[in-house]
């Protein structure tokens, strides 16, 4: 346990990704650990978004709580997944200096922090969880839990990305690869959204039975946001 | 894995046995990587509502459509090169095209698992056509890295080479446009039986257009 949080002190502090080593295009996180490690995180917060479905006496308590603890760490594991095949060629057709391993490595880094954050978010949904109702209340937490955790997992992988393809040298060449990483991340989020909207319910509407993954196929995240947005207006 | 094999990796960064000027075109790996990276797209671009045998009809065709159409314009491209004067460098540019057109196929089967995604989480064939559309747009702009890689040491040593560059994806748009229409269908419209090619595969895009444009 003590060496596990360790490990993730050094990677908040930043210390994997020293200046030095990023701008000689060295990434040396020992990356399967940090995966473990990203997992276990993914299963802390997982674990808190569902406690608010699993209490309050409803059917399949527990279960509430394995499915949401489960689908976190996935959610990221199958975005990552998706994206990462397109980042790679792309990165390297811009004559990025990392290559496959150390552009994975990066990745899975980035996303590493960007559970931490929210596993450390993970006492506060606990807390809110066990003190109100309000299902709409805890969506709007969690969301913005999830939306607080992604700009710090941004801000890692932006300042990686700005020491590996510096300014100064290559001045063309570190611009197209900052562009490219900048384009994924988009595709990154259009995905991780998408993918979290399938992967539903994390917090689960009490008014709804309990499901391992709702079925929402012919819906999008985006078409859901859009509809908010208008009912609202009307 | 056969990636390495072919080195995917120099060819996307232009080293190693891809590096610019080295010489005569790599032909069976160039095309065994565009035959393979179109066939994994193609597979993904086929199974929209999982439908088997129009993935593997796909996977044939997105292949063909690509090398067909250079083939059909390589004879042109020959002579321009011929008539610009360009005759001794014309390995070197031919080297680019089909650099560049298995970069093509390799950016389009890294972009397999996005549309495998967003495959799974709609229905409407609407949206699957316009990802396509973005996903063929992408890649192309993709395999003009490769092409520029290869074309900069060219003009530099001969700026007529400009005019070549012109000319061949004028003509290559042309004549893929119109081998995609006969090679139709490649998503597959759910509404339609599924078939190799569409009953009245022959026609004419660019009047298919005419008509369309008319009709508005």
């Amino acid at each position: 346990m003590g060496k596990w949080l360790t490990e993730l002190d050094q990677l908040l502090r930043g210390e994997h990704t020293r200046k030095d080593d990023l701008r000689a295009g060295r990434v040396g996180l020992p990356a399967r650990r940090l995966a473990v490690l990203g997992i276990a995180l993914g299963l802390v917060y997982g674990a808190g978004m569902g406690l608010f479905a699993a209490t309050g006496g409803r059917e399949h308590a527990w279960r509430h709580l394995v499915a949401s603890a489960a689908k976190l760490p996935l959610l990221f594991g199958l975005t990552l997944l998706v994206t990462f095949p397109s980042l790679y060629v792309f990165a390297a057709l811009a004559n990025s200096r990392l290559r496959v391993r150390e552009t994975l490595r990066l990745l899975v880094a980035a996303i590493t922090v960007m559970l931490g954050v929210l596993a450390s978010f993970a006492p506060v949904t606990v807390f809110f969880t066990l003190s109100t109702d309000s299902y709409r209340f805890m969506l709007l937490l969690n969301v913005v839990f999830c939306g607080l955790a992604g700009l710090v997992g941004l801000g890692f992988l932006f300042r990686a990305v700005n020491l590996v393809f510096p300014d100064e040298a290559g001045a063309e060449e570190g611009r197209r690869a900052r562009r490219i990483f900048r384009v994924w991340l988009l595709l990154f989020g259009v995905v991780g959204a998408q993918m979290a909207w399938i992967l539903k319910p994390f917090v689960g509407n009490p008014q709804l039975p309990f499901a391992w993954v709702r079925d929402s196929r012919g819906s999008s995240f985006f078409e859901f946001v859009l509809r908010s947005i208008t009912d609202n207006w009307r | 894995m056969i990636a390495p094999r072919l080195d995917v990796e120099g060819l996307l960064r232009g080293e190693g046995l891809h590096r610019v000027g080295g010489g005569r075109p790599l032909l069976g790996r160039l095309v065994l990587t565009l035959a393979l990276g179109g066939a994994l797209y193609g597979g993904v671009m086929g199974a929209f509502g999982l439908n088997a045998e129009q993935a593997l009809y796909s996977a044939v065709k997105v292949p063909l459509l690509v090398v067909v159409a250079s083939l059909v314009c390589l004879p042109n491209f020959w002579v321009v090169n011929l008539v610009l004067g360009l005759g001794p460098d014309f390995a070197a540019a031919w080297r680019g095209l089909l650099s560049a057109q298995a970069t093509l196929a390799v950016a389009l089967a890294s972009l397999a698992p996005v549309t495998a995604f967003f495959y799974a989480s709609t229905d409407s064939y609407d949206f699957a056509k316009l990802l396509n559309f973005a996903v063929f747009g992408v890649a192309t702009l993709a395999a003009q890295r490769t092409l520029a890689r290869h074309y900069r040491p060219l003009l530099a040593r001969d700026r007529r080479h400009a005019v070549a560059l012109l000319a061949w994806p004028a003509l290559y748009f042309f004549v893929a446009g119109q081998l995609a229409y006969v090679l139709r269908p490649f998503i597959g419209n759910p509404r339609f039986d599924t078939t190799f090619l569409r009953e009245h595969w022959w026609g004419n895009v660019y009047g298919d257009l005419l008509w369309a444009v008319r009709g508005l």
